[in-house]
């Protein structure tokens, strides 16, 4: 079983990003002195009401924090970019980190990003189908050419190539089920989402092996999964600490529209705390998430577990003691009940 | 005088790409210990024959060796590019360079690279002037409405304001292009190909394109040049001449020499005939010397020192930075 550490780096208006990105450099040192398998950075554009750091510059950035942990980009909104730019600054991010690259690989939902991008929500599934293709292509060949819907290769190269071979893991993030089809078909593994209730993740499991199944291919070796993950020193405590931070992230996912894109049935983010928190969230006495994980990894089968641990507004000590509780509490016990 | 480290970050292929970014981290905080006050890294995409370290997650990672140093994209092909994705990333880059950040840009001309972005040369100009008006626009202002011909903001925010607007600075080898950086520019990037007299007539261009707009003399004008230093002018060349000669003849075949104007537009020649009034070989003195000589004569008080050519093995690299750092430095300091 790996454990990751996310890092949203989402913040208030008007915090100081200078200090914040301190911090955030601190529990990613932590977390790789405490043996933590990978660093996950998400993106979002125009990512009012928060602030955000962009996510390559900031992977980048922390490699020099993290000599040990793997670098996941853990989503790339792909339908908004090139395939050439991505191609090419993956396989330098895999070459500057020893082969710590994961490509995370997601569709995108906010009309705001793909109209700065000059698409629309329409054209994503075609334009993530054909960068991903041509993604693996520039990694693999030599030269390429081919007609993309929005862009050309024309004879194009992507002469540095990244180190992990044929070409770092692409963990396709998917909350709906015509998504984990396409993940199955076309990703390394699926990269089961932080949203779903985990009753929700096991029927898309279901989805998930029979699409393999169809094509012939086996259960991938790794299949993480990302959730939002508190311990304290008792489920009362974590609730109370971690709740409110949480609670509003959840409510700006909702003005998002990230509920858009998860199954009937399971698609309400608004809910009261503790409605949402059950079977979603990773919250409680030390004790109490090992026995969650070790129950959500029995049933799935997930052995990559990436946390967030804090939310916008949350006191760094909050996040520091929470990596610390894990790291000592929390993984061996899963390790043990495994 | 501001003397700056350019990184090409370029190498033959068939080289082991992480031991060459090994050296690269070496060779900035060796630029740091040596007092350069910058690094700048350049950018090309299907970079053959040469692999190539890409530009922004290299200058994000090399901020974390070199604290204090200021940081410049030299540059970056604004028109393959959206605002919003550059305004953010640069905004990450100048809080992690402390906010000693220059955005430095220009319009790019080799078609594999356009048609891959979904572009092309024809929309290279107005793509440029839109993306500047962009990002300036969304690293000032809170909420930014604005239709351009390739993307839509339609109340988008900056997720992440810099400390103060960068710099833009714009580098230009044609004369429409260097009075455009007069115009909307924070500074003009000199360009180390055109000939040092073809740069003087320039300057004079750019100088007309400032009183048309207006504005005054930039604070910084940075100069790049190919340089190399050896005991006598004959050793600088032999000594520079594989790596150097391979890199223009790579130029020219990708064209960029019809970015260039009239009279001195082909990198293709014979080597000597190139190098002549367009690198400065010599001894510490003679290089020193030829760097007051332009920096007099336009004005420059940047100087950008491309140092390492594809090939170019890394103890000599290590070598050059420290000639040019502790011998001609303080020569052109001395003369200036």
């Amino acid at each position: 079983m790996q454990f990751g550490l996310m890092t949203r780096g989402q913040y208030e208006l008007g915090d100081d990003m200078q200090q914040r990105f301190a911090e955030l450099a601190e529990q990613v040192r932590l977390a790789d002195r405490l043996g933590f398998a990978s660093l996950t950075k998400g993106s979002h554009y125009s990512a009012w009401p928060y602030q955000d750091f962009q996510q390559l510059p900031y992977l980048a950035r922390m490699m020099a924090e993290a000599p040990n942990l793997r670098l996941n980009a853990g989503i790339i909104l792909l339908p908004l970019h090139k395939p050439l730019d991505l191609a090419e600054q993956l396989a330098t991010m895999d070459v500057m980190s020893g082969g710590r690259v994961i490509v995370g690989a997601g569709l995108g939902y906010r009309e705001v990003e793909f109209a700065g991008f000059g698409t629309v929500q329409a054209e994503r599934i075609r334009r993530f189908e054909e960068n991903l293709e041509a993604m693996k292509r520039l990694w693999t060949e030599e030269t390429v050419t081919m007609e993309g819907s929005h862009f050309a290769l024309r004879e194009a190269s992507c002469p540095t190539k990244p180190v992990q071979k044929p070409h770092p893991p692409i963990w396709v993030g998917a909350n709906a089920d015509a998504a984990i089809r396409r993940a199955a078909r076309i990703g390394t593994c699926w990269y089961i989402n932080p949203h779903n209730r985990i009753s929700t993740i096991l029927e898309q499991l279901d989805v998930y092996r029979r699409a393999l199944d169809e094509l012939r291919k086996p259960m991938p070796e790794e299949l993480p999964i990302r959730r939002e993950v508190f311990v304290a020193d008792s489920r009362e405590d974590a609730v109370r600490l971690c709740g409110p931070h949480l609670a509003g992230k959840y409510a700006v996912y909702a003005s998002w529209g990230q509920d858009k894109a998860m199954p009937a049935g399971d698609s309400d983010l608004t809910a009261a705390f503790d409605d949402l928190a059950r079977d979603r969230f990773l919250v409680g006495s030390a004790d109490e998430v090992a026995e969650q994980m070790i129950a959500l990894a029995r049933a799935t089968g997930v052995n990559h577990v990436v946390m967030s641990v804090q939310w916008s507004g949350m006191p760094q000590s909050l996040a520091l003691e929470t990596l610390q509780r894990l790291a000592e509490d929390v993984f061996p016990r899963v390790r043990q009940g495994l | 005088m501001q003397f700056v480290l350019a990184i090409r970050g370029q190498f033959p292929p068939g080289d082991d790409m992480s031991a060459r970014f090994e050296e690269l981290m070496e060779q900035v905080r060796l630029a740091k210990r040596l007092g350069f006050t910058g690094i700048a890294k350049s950018c090309h995409y299907s970079s053959s024959p040469w692999q190539e370290i890409q530009q922004i997650p290299f200058l994000a990672r090399a901020a974390a060796e070199a604290p204090g140093l200021t940081f410049i994209t030299s540059i970056v092909l604004l028109p393959l590019h959206k605002p919003l994705e550059i305004a953010e990333q640069t905004a990450a880059l100048d809080l992690f360079t402390g906010g000693r950040f220059i955005l430095g840009v220009g319009i790019g001309y080799r078609d594999v690279e356009f048609k891959a972005f979904g572009t092309s040369r024809e929309e290279r100009v107005p793509r440029l002037v839109e993306n500047i008006h962009a990002i300036r626009r969304l690293w000032t202002e809170d909420e930014v409405t604005m239709k351009g011909s390739h993307f839509e903001l339609d109340g988008a925010v900056c997720s992440l304001k810099p400390r103060r607007p960068p710099p833009i600075w714009i580098g230009a080898n044609a004369d429409p292009a260097i009075r455009r950086a007069a115009h909307i520019a924070d500074s003009w990037m000199i360009n180390p190909h055109n000939r040092i007299d073809t740069i003087l007539r320039q300057i004079e261009v750019y100088k007309r394109g400032l009183d048309e707009a207006g504005k005054p003399w930039p604070e910084t004008l940075p100069l790049a040049r190919e340089m190399f230093v050896a005991r006598t002018r004959a050793e600088a060349i032999r000594l520079a001449r594989p790596y150097l000669e391979a890199k223009y003849k790579a130029y020219h075949a990708w064209g960029q020499d019809k970015a260039m104007p009239e009279g001195d537009n082909d990198l293709g020649q014979e080597f000597d005939e190139l190098a002549r009034d367009r690198f400065l070989f010599g001894s510490a003195d003679e290089v020193a010397e030829q760097i007051v000589g332009m920096m007099k004569a336009t004005g420059a008080n940047q100087l950008s020192l491309p140092i390492q050519w594809p090939g170019m093995p890394q103890q000599l690299v290590l070598e050059q930075m420290h000639v040019m750092a502790e011998e001609v430095v303080p020569f052109v300091e001395q003369g200036l």
